[in-house]
């Protein structure tokens, strides 16, 4: 028999109150998973969108929305003669309603610019030219909305057909209705407006070139705000926002699980009184008696822990199946973020023990004669 | 139950234990001597393990006095029953010779060393006192092997070293069939027979029983109190053994009876009289 044994059989005295408290810390720990997974996917999926298109950098105006704020697609006249731009392409993006699903992503680009060249054909073809009434869809889109080549689609006003079914490479890219850009103008009334524009630099463009690129076009195109690909979502007023609340959410959910381990813990040093002070009897140092609660307690953080990475991660993947958001998001569950949640829930078991610990370091043995 | 309770490894044991607890055998006949810490590794010499002078202890309200001036002397190697009726505060005066409460007027020395101002008290109890409760108190989530290992963390031994010895222990009170055996399905008779290995986890110089024999029936009680009868003729173990049965107390070489937190008789004192 070791520490640990006294550890474990401390925990397993009561299984359904320990059982519940690993429910209740796997709970908080399940929200941090699946809100702060949510919100770096958001991020990340933009950002490989964006690597997928071979775009080096953004210019857009996030503002404090999730899509960027539309402006003229003159600013592309502005900054094509730059030094160091390769190529430019004009996009209008929108998260909007079509059909059967409730949000899905709609990215209408400026007719043979090289934001098409990613979009690899699984089946049908591409447009004829930019006027053509049609649309592709990324393979996971053509699942959500459960169209197949050949199909119509009700984008808003505009009936389209179905030509094409393509991978994008990137989960933002697969979601996504791809289109040409005077279409999607007209049908939502933005005409001769875009909202993004994709920014190649050539290929012996240094690092500090492209700062030094960003600078000039922010000092050219005060509507736009131009970035590295990728930072654009990061960088934004929204996704800050998102982030500050689903961190907010998961500490308020750590919160509780702070609560319920502190509730168990002070329950077990107050029911098991007369067995600690047996074991003061016995001459047990008060430290020991520290150690044992907070390693029970520890151990409640980890179980929990533990647990809540699998609900999260598993909740998470379901989520990411139902019919709102299908396609829209690819949550990050990296192994960084899950370390870091089991972390949390150890410390707020350790957390929770103390005050419990102390409280049992303080009871008087004689007490353990008293019955 | 007919094993040498004194077994080879126990008595190797008790003396390394010994010679690492600091504490000095009383050989020489000063009555008192300073009041150190057990912490002296050579602290004088002195003939009475324990010693209280005027010791009272009253409770936090104030208002019950259980202990009101005990002078007592006790030399190594005495049997001495404490009896008298319920509430004279023998339990007290037992709580306090092992370190588990501390009296609130008085000196109470062991070996010398002040017990209220021990700088470590968990080693006092774990390494010179071994406790029997009338209750028990055994550890309802252990089995009868892991609870006699209970004691044993505070000393330095491996797992494997533990669990030697109190299948050791276990054995030599006759419950080698016993040890993986939960309190709850041990009879009245069996779980004290574990309590009293458990006592003995770290070879103590003292046995402190608190009515060891009071939830047993009358054939477990003989059967008790035989083996902690043995347990001090053996091991020349101090044993201060709190009753309320006169019977029982007779077994005793010395008998104490208190009555109202005081001492009113105490064998000794009538041997020395005479």
């Amino acid at each position: 028999m070791t520490f640990f044994t006294v550890v474990a059989r401390g925990l397993i005295r009561r299984p359904v109150r320990t059982g519940l408290t690993v429910l209740g810390i796997s709970v908080g720990i399940a929200a941090v998973v699946a809100l702060v997974g949510i919100s770096r996917g958001f991020s990340k999926s933009w950002e490989t969108g964006m690597k997928a298109r071979g775009t080096d950098v953004v210019i857009s105006n996030m503002g404090s929305s999730l899509i960027p704020k539309p402006f003229s697609a003159s600013v592309i006249d502005r900054i094509a003669h730059l030094p160091h731009v390769a190529a430019t392409c004009g996009i209008l993006v929108d998260l909007i309603s079509v059909e059967n699903a409730q949000m899905i992503m709609v990215s209408a680009r400026e007719w043979g610019g090289f934001s098409w060249n990613n979009l690899k054909l699984i089946s049908g073809r591409m447009p004829h030219d930019a006027t053509e009434p049609a649309v592709l869809l990324g393979r996971t889109a053509a699942n959500v909305l459960n169209k197949k080549v050949g199909d119509k689609i009700q984008i808003e006003t505009g009936e389209l057909s179905v030509i094409g079914i393509v991978d994008g490479n990137a989960w933002v890219e697969n979601g996504s209705i791809i289109l040409a850009l005077p279409l999607f103008q007209e049908i939502t009334g933005n005409l001769g407006k875009i909202n993004i524009v994709d920014l190649r630099v050539n290929p012996s463009t240094s690092a500090k070139d492209v700062q030094r690129l960003c600078e000039q076009i922010n000092s050219l195109v005060p509507e736009g705000r131009a970035v590295v690909a990728g930072e654009h979502i990061t960088d934004s007023e929204a996704y800050r926002m998102a982030q500050a609340m689903s961190w907010g959410t998961s500490l308020l959910a750590v919160l509780v699980g702070v609560l319920g381990v502190m509730n168990t813990m002070l329950m077990t040093v107050f029911e098991r009184t007369q067995e600690i002070c047996i074991l003061l009897a016995l001459g047990w140092k008060r430290g020991r008696i520290i150690r044992m609660v907070l390693w029970e307690s520890a151990m409640l953080g980890l179980l929990g822990g533990v647990a809540g990475v699998l609900i999260g991660s598993v909740g998470v993947r379901i989520l990411g199946r139902t019919p709102s958001i299908r396609g829209l998001l690819e949550p990050d569950l990296s192994t960084g973020l899950l370390a870091v949640s089991v972390a949390i829930a150890v410390a707020v078991g350790v957390v929770s023990g103390l005050y419990p610990a102390w409280r049992s370091s303080r009871l008087v043995p004689s007490r353990a004669l008293q019955s | 139950m007919s094993e040498n309770i004194g077994a080879e490894k126990t008595e190797e044991h008790a003396e390394k234990s010994k010679s690492e607890r600091g504490f000095s055998d009383p050989t020489s006949n000063h009555l008192s001597g300073p009041a150190t810490t057990l912490d002296t590794k050579t602290g004088p010499s002195l003939p009475y393990l324990f010693e209280a002078v005027g010791i009272a202890k009253k409770f936090e309200d104030g208002q019950v006095h259980a202990l009101r001036g005990v002078n007592l002397r006790v030399m190594a190697g005495e049997f001495i029953a404490v009896t008298g009726p319920s509430g004279c505060g023998k339990t007290t005066l037992l709580q306090m010779l092992g370190a588990l409460d501390r009296p609130t007027k008085g000196t109470l020395l062991y070996r010398g060393n002040s017990i209220p101002d021990l700088r470590d008290p968990w080693r006092y109890r774990a390494l010179e006192i071994g406790f029997i409760f009338q209750a028990f108190h055994l550890l309802p989530t252990f089995t009868a092997l892991e609870n006699v290992q209970i004691p044993m963390f505070e000393n330095h031994l491996s797992a494997a070293e533990r669990k030697d010895r109190a299948v050791g222990l276990l054995k030599s009170v006759g419950l080698k069939n016993r040890l993986d055996h939960f309190p709850a399905k041990l009879s009245g008779g069996e779980r004290q027979r574990v309590a009293i290995a458990r006592s003995l986890a770290n070879s103590p110089s003292v046995l402190l029983a608190d009515e060891p024999t009071g939830n047993l029936d009358s054939e477990n009680a003989h059967l008790i109190l035989e083996l902690i009868a043995r347990l001090h003729h053996e091991q020349n173990m101090t044993l201060v053994l709190v009753t309320h049965d006169i019977g029982i107390a007779q077994r005793a070489s010395r008998i104490i009876q208190m009555k109202d937190g005081r001492i009113v008789t105490d064998s000794e004192s009538i041997i020395v009289r005479k």
